[in-house]
C-alpha cells in the first residue's frame, strides 16, 4: 500500500481536504496554520470584547465618544488600499511583470509604514486626553486589540520588505511564487481582522 | 482613459462602505436599525477581502469557508449585542 503524499501537504487531514478534492491553496499550509492560529487569538479579542460590553454596556456607549475617529478612520482606508495595492502585486507577478509587482510592494509597505504612524500618533494624543489601559473596561479591550493588531502590521511590513529583496533577488516568476501569495493572504488576514475592529471600537456605541 | 478593473471598483466600494459606516456612528446613535446595518455592510466587506483580495472564490473550499464563517459570526455578534 501506498502512503505518498502530494508534496504541498502534511499529510494530517482527510482526503476529502485535499487540493485535488477541494481546491487550490493559496500561499501554503504553514501559513494558513499561522492565519487560522490568528484569527483564533482575534476571536477570543472579540468574544472578550462582547462579554464586557454585555456587562458594562453604558461603559461601551461612552467609549467610541472619546476616539479620534478621524484617526481610526483614516488607518482603514489605508489598510483597505494596501490589501488593494498587494492584490494588484499579486496580478502582476502572475504576467511576470516583476517591475510593477515591486512598485505595488512598495506601495503596500508604505501603506503599513503610513499605518504605524498614524497608530502612534492615535495613542500619543489619546495618552494626551489622559486616556490609557486603566481608564476603563472599553479601553482596556481597546489597547488590547489595537496594541495587537498594531504588532501584527510592524512583522507583516517587515515581512514585506523581505518578499521585496526576494523578488529583486529573482526567486519569484509567473510559475513560482508561493511564498509572495503566501505574504499576501496573511497581509490581507492582517486588513480583515481591521475590518472587524473599526466598527466595534470606532463605530458602534 | 483606462477603465477601473473589478479589483478597482471592489476598492472603491470598501471605502464607500467605511465612510457610510462612520457617517452612520457619528450621526446617530446605536439603534437598532444602525447596529444590523453596520453588521450586514461589515460582512459584505469581509466577504469582498477573501474573494477578490485573498482570491479564495475560486480556491480551497474549504479555507473559503472557514473565512466565510468568521464573517457571519462576528457580525451576527453585533446584531446581538441589540438586546444587551
Amino acid at each position: 500500500m501506498s502512503h505518498e503524499q502530494p508534496s504541498n501537504t502534511l499529510g494530517i487531514f482527510p482526503r476529502a481536504w485535499s487540493e485535488e478534492q477541494a481546491g487550490r491553496i493559496p500561499g501554503n499550509i504553514p501559513i494558513w496554520v499561522g492565519i487560522l492560529s490568528e484569527l483564533t487569538e482575534f476571536a477570543i479579542f472579540f468574544v472578550a470584547y462582547f462579554v464586557a460590553k454585555y456587562y458594562y454596556p453604558d461603559v461601551f456607549a461612552q467609549g467610541p465618544q472619546g476616539l479620534n475617529t478621524s484617526l481610526g478612520v483614516a488607518n482603514t482606508i489605508i489598510l483597505l488600499s494596501s490589501s488593494y495595492f498587494m492584490a494588484k502585486a499579486m496580478m502582476h507577478i502572475r504576467l511576470n511583470n516583476r517591475g510593477k509587482c515591486q512598485g505595488y510592494l512598495w506601495l503596500a509597505l508604505s501603506c503599513g509604514c503610513f499605518y504605524l504612524i498614524v497608530k502612534t500618533w492615535e495613542f500619543y494624543w489619546n495618552n494626551l486626553q489622559g486616556l490609557s489601559t486603566s481608564t476603563n473596561e472599553f479601553y482596556t479591550v481597546y489597547y488590547y486589540m489595537t496594541f495587537n493588531h498594531f504588532l501584527h502590521v510592524g512583522w507583516a511590513s517587515c515581512a514585506v520588505l523581505w518578499v521585496i529583496f526576494r523578488l529583486r533577488a529573482g526567486h519569484y516568476s509567473a510559475e513560482e511564487h508561493s511564498g509572495l501569495e503566501a505574504l499576501a493572504v496573511y497581509w490581507h488576514m492582517i486588513d480583515l481582522m481591521w475590518i472587524l475592529i473599526f466598527p466595534l471600537l470606532y463605530v458602534l456605541r | 482613459m483606462k477603465k477601473f478593473s473589478s479589483l478597482e471598483w471592489f476598492w472603491v466600494i470598501l471605502i464607500a462602505i467605511t465612510l457610510f459606516n462612520t457617517f452612520l456612528g457619528e450621526q446617530f446613535a446605536s439603534t437598532a436599525f444602525v447596529s444590523i446595518l453596520v453588521a450586514v455592510t461589515l460582512m459584505y466587506k469581509g466577504i469582498i477581502v477573501i474573494d477578490h483580495f485573498m482570491e479564495l472564490k475560486h480556491a480551497n473550499k474549504n479555507l473559503r469557508f472557514l473565512m466565510r464563517l468568521y464573517f457571519i459570526i462576528f457580525p451576527a455578534m453585533i446584531i446581538a449585542t441589540i438586546f444587551f
